[in-house]
């Protein structure tokens, strides 16, 4: 592109120098905070003191911080289950859906099964139930692409709103196994006590957070040096070459989908585990799932940047519904809005990370005559 | 149950369609140019606040349309830059769009929440016409806009398919490179493309919100509308007339839950009823992914694909 006398190129890089993969985050999430300060101001709330509070109340403060912690565990888990298909190019975006069937699929365990376990395998196994409630839910779309190559990224979608229905059905709509009989007030029955993990003292961090950190740690591991991950980085960057060395992409994708959904429903199981107890509409109000989605690609779907993307995201939520509260109320959505936002800088980044931006003069203006021949 | 009730269904269901119609349009214009769009959620929602502050505000529905559209085309015009020069991820660079536009609709709709719409899209009078049994309702019950969206269904097929600048859109979707080799900056196309697309969609939400929606809420506004406009597109195989066909057999899905609950009938609990339109949606999906119908679907060959001249 000429503009003028200079001419802007772009020149890809090889090799992305370190500074720049923490400085595109870190800009994207300054200049996501000041196109929030222009809303902010337009709607007569005074940007800096409201980010000044919606730090204290999200992050530095103790109770602050153990909040958000707790509200990252299962963010962690969606983030990690938008990042698996993602960086195959697999568009999984019903998280949401599949961490509803997540928290199902736990409640039912927690319920079914926990009184006729011991304590000790009692909370393994909801979370198991509830990571195979999450990935029945994504089989539909995972074999619709596999087999018959349905786009997933509609079909994940529609089954959220499903599932959305579904969980109001079990609560308001119903009087059935997961609504708590005890009393005319719609609310879900809770699961046993020998089932779920107490918090950490008084605050609202639940040993979760620690198995779904290790599980990024795992899962960071794991694609860069087992053989299924080493197919996965192939067939994301060439589907054809990865046929081609006989890889079966078949089941590369209908696997690499389950995982996901596997991971985003273990995300509901640990909100039973945790602060929950049972199936609670609460869920479907935060928006998890869809968040999950800006975690991951603001960590570049590196499991373990996703642990932080998902505690900065957490604190937001957490920050916000503080703000919410306090005497000069702002609306939580801030909180979303700052989400996207961060997101769609850090997407424009991404040239600048893939390439070095030349700037050169144009010495001499090469006219070349292009004659009509006619 | 008498016939009446399912020809106000089917009548609804045309009215409903405007928006399905008009998003899917939209999303099928910056597709043909090989740009994948997937925020339509965000910019109905975006369009259905915008349109509902600035009605709020002046009373002036036409206005208030106008700044719909604005708002969807700005919206757009982000999109573009991200993809088309800054080769963005179309898929995620949609997905944010949703996110940010469903959390600045509920930020900046906030102050009028629950408030009823201040102005509404009054149907148009056809004298006795409208009162003619059957045709009346499904033909002359609607409002202008209603007639505007079909009208544009058939303008844009007929750019698509009998014009050059619409030749041109249609092979920068299916071949950026002979387009550029002919001199045509597919850049331009796909900027232009883009943002028109979006204007459609912010027309679609603003258009929501005045004719069907009783009051802003941001919760019960869209409710996924965005997302079946996109399965339409592919139903549609990106033509626009189909667009008009399908959109009515989806707002029809759509309307049948709300008529069983007016007529008492409960067959089935409602969130079940609810579940529908999306798993008709996602039927219709399947049926279409088989090899014979992807043959005769025709999606633009480089769609989601930036172009870069030197990787030609």
């Amino acid at each position: 592109m000429i503009v003028g006398k200079t001419r802007i190129q772009l020149e890809a890089r090889l090799t992305s120098p370190r500074w720049l993969i923490v400085a595109v985050p870190v800009l994207s999430v300054l200049l996501a905070s000041v196109v929030g300060g222009v809303f902010l101001l337009l709607t007569g709330h005074p940007p800096l003191r409201t980010y000044g509070d919606l730090l204290n109340n999200g992050y530095t403060s103790f109770y602050g911080l153990t909040d958000t912690l707790g509200l990252a565990t299962p963010l962690i888990c969606t983030g990690m289950a938008a990042a698996f298909a993602f960086r195959m190019n697999l568009y999984n975006i019903g998280q949401e859906g599949q961490l509803y069937l997540g928290m199902v699929g736990g409640a039912w365990a927690g319920i079914a099964l926990a009184p006729h376990l011991t304590p000790f395998i009692a909370v393994p196994v909801v979370l198991v139930t509830g990571a195979l409630f999450g990935a029945a839910w994504v089989l539909v779309p995972a074999l619709l692409r596999a087999r018959l190559g349905t786009s997933e990224i509609v079909s994940t979608l529609l089954l959220n709103y499903v599932a959305l229905n579904l969980i109001n059905y079990f609560i308001f709509g119903s009087r059935g196994f997961f609504r708590d009989p005890s009393t005319p007030f719609p609310q879900g029955r809770m699961i046993y006590e020998s089932a779920r993990f107490g918090a950490f003292g008084t605050t609202n961090t639940y040993p979760t957070l620690l198995i779904s950190m290790f599980l990024a740690v795992f899962l960071f591991w794991f694609v860069r040096s087992s053989n299924y991950g080493y197919e996965t980085s192939v067939f994301a960057d060439s589907p054809s070459t990865a046929r081609y060395a006989g890889m079966n992409s078949t089941w590369l994708t209908t696997s690499v989908l389950l995982v996901s959904g596997s991971l985003a429903g273990l995300g509901g199981a640990m909100y039973v585990v945790g602060p929950a107890g049972k199936v609670d509409p609460g869920l479907l109000q935060i928006g998890l799932g869809y968040a999950g989605i800006v975690v991951a690609a603001l960590a570049r779907y590196n499991f373990v940047a996703v642990i932080l993307t998902a505690i900065l995201f957490a604190g937001l939520r957490v920050g916000g519904s503080a703000l919410q509260a306090s005497s000069d109320p702002v609306p939580i959505a801030i909180a979303v809005v700052l989400q996207g936002a961060v997101l769609l800088f850090a997407l424009g980044g991404e040239l600048f990370r893939r390439n070095r931006v030349v700037i050169t003069r144009v010495i001499e203006s090469h006219q070349v005559m292009v004659g009509e021949v006619s | 149950m008498n016939s009446n009730v399912w020809i106000l269904t089917f009548a609804d269901a045309i009215s409903i369609a405007t928006t399905l119609i008009l998003a899917s349009l939209g999303a099928m214009i910056t597709e043909r140019s090989g740009v994948i769009n997937l925020g339509v959620e965000g910019y109905l929602l975006m369009g259905a606040v915008t349109g509902f502050i600035v009605a709020d505000s002046t009373g002036q529905l036409w206005l208030a349309l106008v700044a719909s559209i604005i708002v969807g085309a700005a919206m757009a015009l982000v999109h573009a830059t991200l993809t088309v020069t800054l080769r963005a991820n179309q898929i995620v660079s949609g997905l944010a769009m949703v996110i940010f536009g469903t959390g600045l609709s509920q930020f900046i709709g906030k102050p009028v929440e629950g408030k009823t719409r201040p102005v509404i899209i009054d149907k148009m009078k056809f004298g006795t016409l409208s009162d003619l049994p059957l045709v009346g309702p499904i033909i002359f019950g609607h409002d202008p806009i209603t007639y505007l969206t079909w009208l544009l269904a058939l303008s844009i097929s007929l750019y698509f398919h009998r014009t050059r600048p619409g030749l041109i859109l249609r092979a920068t979707g299916d071949a950026p490179a002979t387009v550029d080799a002919q001199g045509v900056s597919v850049r331009r196309v796909r900027y232009l493309h883009t943002v028109v697309g979006g204007a459609l969609m912010g027309l679609g939400g603003g258009w929501y919100m005045f004719a069907r929606a009783a009051a802003w809420s941001q919760a019960a506004t869209t409710n996924g509308i965005g997302w079946i406009a996109l399965a339409l597109v592919v139903f549609a195989s990106w033509r626009p007339l189909r667009a008009i066909v399908g959109a009515v057999l989806f707002g029809f899905c759509l309307q049948v839950p709300f008529t069983l609950q007016g007529q008492q009938i409960n067959i089935l609990p409602p969130e079940i009823v609810s579940m529908f339109p999306y798993l008709m949606t996602l039927v219709v999906l399947v049926a279409l992914s088989t090899p014979r119908a992807r043959r005769l679907l025709g999606a633009p060959k480089m769609l989601g694909q930036p172009f870069v001249r030197d990787e030609r």
